[in-house]
C-alpha cells in the first residue's frame, strides 16, 4: 500500500510478532509497519474486525497497538526505537497476569 | 487561589499558531512554555519540516514534490527554536486543560500539572469525520494521513488508489503525487462546477493567488492524465478484512473500481476535545456538520453556561485552527494576534505594532475562507449515512442503531452514549460526535439548543497509571496523600493486606 520515496534508510530493527522489521530512527511506529506492509495492527474488542491507521494525527485511535508489553498505545505518535518489540492486538489490551 | 504560575503563558501545540504566539510572547520577555504532541515543531502542515531538510540530498525528490507551500515554513520553525524565553515541550501530550490555567500534561512515563495565568490553546484541526460503509476497512485513510505519511514517514502510496471527497487539501495532495510518479486510478469528488460558480460571488481580491495555484494544480493533474469525476455520492468502500474495492454513484449511475488505497477527504474543522474538557462554550455550525469554540477576535475563549469545574475568570485564548479553519498563514498571523492581546494586558506592549493593525492580519488572511468554503462544501458528511454503516469506529455502533434509539424518543448525546457506547471507546468519540449531533439535529430540527460534545472528564487522552501515580505539580490543596499513618485502625498484626 505504500513505499518508501527515495532509499527507505532502515538503521534498526524492531519486532512484531517476533518478526524483524527495518525501522529508520525517527520514524513513527505506525509509518514503518505501513512500509513493511502489515495488513492490520489490532483487530477490534467487539467484532474482531481489523484495523490499521485512519488518520496518522492521534485523533482516531485505530492504529492501537501493543509495545513493549504495554497494549492500545498509539502507533502513529510514539516513534520505533532500537530493539522495540511490538505485537499485533487481539480485540482489548490484556494486562500479563491478570485476567480483566 | 493559584499555586505559583510555572510560566507567563502556556501554549499547547507546536503548529504556526503556538510558534506565531510563543515567538511574539518570549520576544517580548515573557516565559513561555510550549507543550507538543509531535517530536518537532510544525504542526501538521510542516510536519517533520525540520528533518527533512537535515536530511537533504535523500530527501530532495520528496521536498520538491511538497512543494514551496511545505517549505515556506521553515524561517518560522528556525526563529520559534532560536527564540530565548520558550521552553519547548515535544512529545507531550495533554491530557487535562482546565479555565484556570491548569494544564495537564504527560511525556512518556512522566506526568504533572503546569500553571500560568494566560493559556493559549492551538491544537490544530481534524478531518470532517464521514462515515460511509466500509470507511473502516484496512485502506481506508484520510488525506491528512497519507500526507503525515509523505512528510514524517517519507512514505508515497502504491498501487490502485482513488482519492474521494472534496477541498482543497485533496487536489494538493493528488498534484503531490503526480509529482512523486503516483498515478491515481480516479479523482472523485463530491463538489460540482456550479459550487464553484456560486462561490465566485464570495471571492476576495486576497483569494486570487490561492485559486489560480489551485487551477494550476488541476490543470497538471489533466495534464497528466488523472481521471477525474465531479458530483460523486453514495460512497461505499467494500471488501473482506481489506479494502478490495470502492463504489459510488456517478453521473446518475453506479460505477465500482477495484482498489486498495481509499484516500477520503472532506475538508477539515476545528479540534474542539481541549476546549471542550476545559468547559468553554461551543457553538454548533449546522452547515458545516461542525462545532467551533466561541471566542473573541483576538482568542479569548468563554466558560459554556452551567456549573465550572474551576472558579475564577477564564484564562484561556484559542488561536489558529482550532478556532477557525484558516491555514498556515491565518494561523501565523492570528497567534501574533492573540500574544498581543495578553501582552496588552501583561502591560509588555510598548513598541509593538497596536491590536487594530494585527487585527487586520487576520482579517485580511482569513478573508479567503468564505470562498473556499462554498467552492468545497461539505460532500461525505452532506448526507447522514445510511442504517448499516458504522458511526462509532471505536464500538462500531451503527447508524440504524442511533436512529432506532432517537426515534424512541433519546435526543440527549451523554444518555446514547451511556445506554449504547456511542462515544465510549478508546477515541473518546473524537470520531463519531459530531455525526450524533447531526442525527439529533435531523431528528429534531427545532430543539432549543444544538447538541454539545459528549460530556468529557480529565485524562481525556491516555494516561498511565504509573505515570499518575508519580505526578508533579499537584495542587496540595486538592491532593491528598493517603498512609498508612492515616488509618491506624487499619493495621493489624500479623495483617500482610493492612
Amino acid at each position: 500500500m505504500f513505499k518508501p520515496v527515495g532509499s527507505a534508510e532502515a538503521t534498526m530493527t524492531i519486532y512484531l510478532d517476533g518478526r524483524a522489521i527495518p525501522a529508520r530512527a525517527g520514524e513513527t511506529i505506525a509509518a514503518c509497519l505501513l512500509r513493511a506492509g502489515v495488513t492490520h495492527f489490532r483487530t477490534t474488542p467487539v467484532s474482531g474486525a481489523k484495523r490499521l491507521p485512519y488518520c496518522m494525527i492521534g485523533h482516531c485511535f485505530d492504529c492501537l497497538i501493543e509495545i513493549d508489553g504495554i497494549g492500545s498505545r498509539q502507533a502513529c505518535l510514539n516513534a520505533v526505537e532500537i530493539g522495540m518489540r511490538l505485537r499485533t492486538q487481539d480485540g482489548p489490551a490484556s494486562i500479563p497476569g491478570l485476567d480483566v | 487561589m493559584m499555586l505559583a504560575p510555572d510560566a507567563d503563558a502556556i501554549i499547547i501545540g507546536a503548529g504556526p499558531a503556538g510558534m506565531s504566539a510563543a515567538i511574539e510572547l518570549a520576544s517580548s520577555g515573557c516565559r513561555v512554555i510550549v507543550l507538543d504532541m509531535q517530536p518537532s515543531p510544525g504542526g501538521q502542515v510542516y510536519r517533520s519540516l525540520d528533518e527533512n531538510m537535515q536530511a537533504r540530498p535523500q530527501t530532495d525528490d520528496l521536498l520538491s514534490a511538497l512543494g514551496p507551500a511545505y517549505s515556506a515554513g521553515l524561517p518560522l520553525i528556525a526563529r520559534f527554536r532560536a527564540t530565548p524565553g520558550i521552553e519547548y515541550r515535544p512529545s507531550t501530550t495533554v491530557w487535562d486543560l482546565r479555565a484556570d490555567g491548569t494544564v495537564g500534561w504527560l511525556d512518556g512515563e512522566a506526568a504533572g500539572y503546569l500553571r500560568a495565568p494566560h493559556v493559549i490553546l492551538a491544537c490544530g484541526a481534524m478531518e470532517r469525520p464521514t462515515p460511509f460503509p466500509g470507511w473502516t476497512l484496512p485502506g481506508v485513510m484520510t488525506a491528512g494521513a497519507v500526507q503525515t505519511l509523505l512528510k514524517a514517514g517519507r512514505l508515497k502510496p502504491a498501487g490502485r488508489i482513488v482519492l474521494a471527497g472534496t477541498g482543497p487539501l485533496i487536489v494538493l495532495l493528488a498534484d503531490q503525487l503526480r509529482r512523486l510518479g503516483v498515478r491515481p486510478a480516479l479523482i472523485a469528488r463530491t463538489d460540482r462546477l456550479k459550487d464553484k460558480f456560486t462561490a465566485l460571488k464570495t471571492l476576495h481580491p486576497t483569494g486570487v493567488p490561492a485559486l489560480l495555484k489551485g487551477l494550476g494544480w488541476l490543470a497538471r493533474l489533466r495534464l497528466a492524465g488523472v481521471p477525474m469525476q465531479t458530483g460523486i455520492s453514495g460512497l461505499e468502500a467494500h471488501g473482506r478484512g481489506r479494502l478490495t474495492s470502492v463504489r459510488m454513484i456517478a453521473a446518475g449511475r453506479t460505477i465500482e473500481i477495484a482498489c486498495d488505497l481509499l484516500v477520503v477527504h472532506d475538508g477539515i474543522v476545528p479540534s474542539t476535545d481541549l476546549a471542550h474538557a476545559a468547559g468553554l462554550a461551543l457553538e454548533w455550525l449546522k452547515d458545516d456538520a461542525s462545532w467551533r469554540p466561541r471566542t473573541t477576535l483576538d482568542g479569548r475563549a468563554e466558560m459554556a453556561p452551567g456549573p465550572a469545574l474551576t472558579m475564577g475568570p477564564c484564562r484561556i485564548r484559542i488561536t489558529g485552527d482550532a478556532r477557525r479553519i484558516g491555514g498556515a498563514d491565518a494561523a501565523v498571523a492570528h497567534g501574533r494576534h492573540a500574544a498581543g492581546a495578553i501582552l496588552a494586558e501583561l502591560g509588555h506592549a510598548a513598541g509593538k505594532p497596536a491590536a487594530g493593525l494585527t487585527g487586520i492580519d487576520v482579517q485580511r488572511a482569513l478573508a479567503t475562507r468564505p470562498f473556499l468554503d462554498a467552492a468545497f462544501p461539505p460532500g461525505l458528511a452532506a448526507q447522514l449515512p445510511d442504517d448499516a454503516a458504522i458511526v462509532c469506529r471505536c464500538e462500531e455502533i451503527t447508524a440504524g442503531a442511533l436512529r432506532a434509539m432517537i426515534q424512541d424518543g433519546t435526543s440527549d448525546m451523554n444518555l446514547i452514549r451511556g445506554t449504547l457506547r456511542c462515544g465510549m471507546g478508546a477515541c473518546q468519540g473524537r470520531s463519531c460526535a459530531a455525526t450524533l449531533a447531526r442525527f439529533l439535529m435531523e431528528a429534531d430540527p427545532d430543539r432549543p439548543q444544538p447538541p454539545s460534545p459528549f460530556r468529557a472528564r480529565p485524562p481525556v487522552r491516555p494516561l498511565p497509571l504509573g505515570a499518575l501515580a508519580n505526578m508533579t505539580g499537584l495542587d496540595p490543596e486538592l491532593a491528598q496523600i493517603e498512609s498508612l499513618d492515616d488509618k491506624p485502625e487499619a493495621i493489624i498484626e500479623n495483617d500482610t493486606h493492612a
